[in-house]
């Protein structure tokens, strides 16, 4: 086995389109729930989100939590009334479920772009379109050489001592001096890469990538795994249907419910078992000579 | 860069394509799949507004150059999309078409938001975004004659612009909250959206006035010594 990371990139994507796919189709509390709690553990154990994340995703949740009671008053159990409003339990559970659902889907996104880096996104999107795939990952390189540009022009503008940020004027006309030099560099350079592609042959033949990928047995293991979950979750949300409005009617610890809030918990921490039974591996095999 | 030979075509693409087909794909995707399969058709709009590129030149090193120099003004928006509030965007993308054509304008707006989405968060709303800088970008390489002449129309083009975005992120607001199209909702989600409309328009304009020279000399001057 590998650890998660180094799956095949289309494994990968696989289970992120299952995880994705449930949290945002079913509206189901417990599900939901089960969700946002895998989601935060792999985040704080992976090291995704720091604080401002967690600071951000606590804030979206409390809104999107507060909002739909306080603005929707269907529902018949009233708890208590605001400026003569009702505000009900009902909306209360939905409003929560909702949060729920959207926290859930932040953590996993940002999961997502941290585990499917750019050159595995273009390994997965380059047979569709190799031309767009260039441009995209040329496009995405230059965002990334643009800033280490800005930094060595700003070097040796400062090295120069033409540069002073103690004045606010100087520093800005400074900065406008580096983005001026910025500019006519990359364009120029720009125009430089075009005649050595051109001249290279591009666009004469298919495009190969750097990163071959192999589909092993165990990717297939996994994502039939995730399959298998999935199937086993979308049946047991289908069999424990949730009806909010007007009166919440929930049978969440049926058997097809608690089936399906197991395989989905499972599905949910799947990466975290594989990395966890991986670094358990290493440290046995160790030698304690 | 490959060249569509046929000039018929060319035209017939050029028209279609960003008026027709990507709209579509973007009501598609927010009707038709409910927002969940964003990033297929976000790339879809990518491959689209790629080929829409490919209908505005007739030789291939041309096509080259211009490819190149379009990434690189996209990935200035992207590093510009950093700046807190004041976001530069429209102001490249406009740059862009006015100086490299329409079609490249399109493909700016277009890719500079979906790769910036990346940083910023990808979603059902990537196709929006996309179609709405594509669009700007788009115009303003129709009306690039107009623009290069009077600063007082591309401040009136950046005010202009800023509301178009909001007008057209309303729409996905109204899909996305109420499943389909109500008028009343998107009225309301226009004047809530007024702030914001207000800052994008500002922002819009005072980049535009900050780029529009240093910036244009600079492609100008790499149009005429290339021929991009």
């Amino acid at each position: 086995m590998k650890c998660f990371e180094q799956l095949n990139p289309f494994a990968v994507a696989v289970y992120y389109l299952c995880v994705l796919g449930l949290i945002m189709f079913s509206m189901n509390p417990l599900l939901l729930a089960i969700a946002l709690l895998t989601s935060v553990l792999s985040a704080v154990l992976t090291g995704t989100a720091n604080g401002r994340a967690h600071l951000f995703s606590a804030i979206v949740f409390l809104v999107a939590a507060v909002l739909n009671p306080l603005f929707v008053h269907k529902g018949v159990t009233v708890l208590f009334y605001l400026n003569d409003r009702p505000f009900t339990l009902e909306a209360a559970v939905y409003g929560l479920s909702a949060a729920c659902m959207l926290t859930a889907a932040l953590y996993r996104l940002r999961e997502l772009s941290r585990v499917l880096s750019s050159d595995k996104v273009l390994y997965l999107f380059g047979r569709f379109s190799p031309k767009l795939a260039l441009l995209l990952s040329m496009t995405i390189r230059y965002v990334h050489l643009l800033r280490v540009r800005y930094r060595k022009i700003q070097d040796s503008q400062k090295a120069l001592g033409l540069y002073d940020d103690g004045n606010l004027i100087d520093a800005v006309r400074g900065r406008a001096r580096v983005l001026s030099i910025l500019i006519t560099w990359t364009l120029e350079n720009g125009i430089v890469t075009a005649e050595s592609m051109e001249s290279r042959g591009w666009g004469t033949a298919r495009r190969t990538s750097y990163a071959v990928y192999r589909v092993h047995a165990y990717d297939a293991l996994f994502m039939f795994v995730c399959a298998a979950l999935t199937a086993l979750t979308a049946v047991g949300v289908y069999h424990s249907e949730v009806v909010f409005y007007p009166v919440l009617d929930m049978d969440l610890l049926s058997p097809w419910g608690i089936a399906g809030a197991g395989a989905f918990t499972l599905l949910s921490v799947l990466p975290l078992t594989i990395n966890g039974t991986e670094a358990i591996r290493w440290r046995i095999s160790i030698s304690k000579i | 860069m490959i060249v569509i030979q046929n000039a018929r075509l060319r035209t017939v693409l050029r028209y279609i394509i960003p008026f027709v087909l990507i709209p579509a794909a973007v009501i598609l995707s927010a009707v038709v799949f409910e927002g969940q399969r964003y990033l297929i058709v976000s790339l879809g709009i990518a491959a689209l507004a790629l080929l829409l590129f490919m209908t505005g030149f007739e030789r291939k090193n041309i096509g080259s150059r211009r490819m190149v120099i379009t990434a690189i003004m996209t990935a200035l928006a992207v590093f510009g999309r950093f700046i807190p509030l004041f976001k530069p965007i429209t102001a490249i993308c406009v740059m862009t078409a006015v100086y490299l054509g329409a079609q490249a304008g399109f493909l700016c707006g277009a890719l500079s938001v979906l790769i910036s989405n990346i940083w910023f968060g990808q979603g059902p709303w990537t196709p929006f975004q996309m179609l709405a800088f594509g669009l700007i970008g788009l115009f303003a390489g129709y009306l690039s004659r107009f623009l290069l002449k009077h600063s007082l129309l591309l401040i009136l083009y950046g005010v202009l612009s800023g509301a178009a975005y909001s007008l057209i992120m309303d729409v996905w607001t109204v899909l996305w909250y109420a499943g389909g199209f109500e008028w009343k909702l998107y009225l309301s989600a226009i004047l809530s959206a007024v702030p914001f409309t207000a800052l994008y328009a500002v922002s819009n304009v005072v980049f535009l006035l900050l780029l529009k020279k240093p910036v244009g000399n600079k492609l100008q001057r790499i149009k005429i010594k290339y021929g991009v």
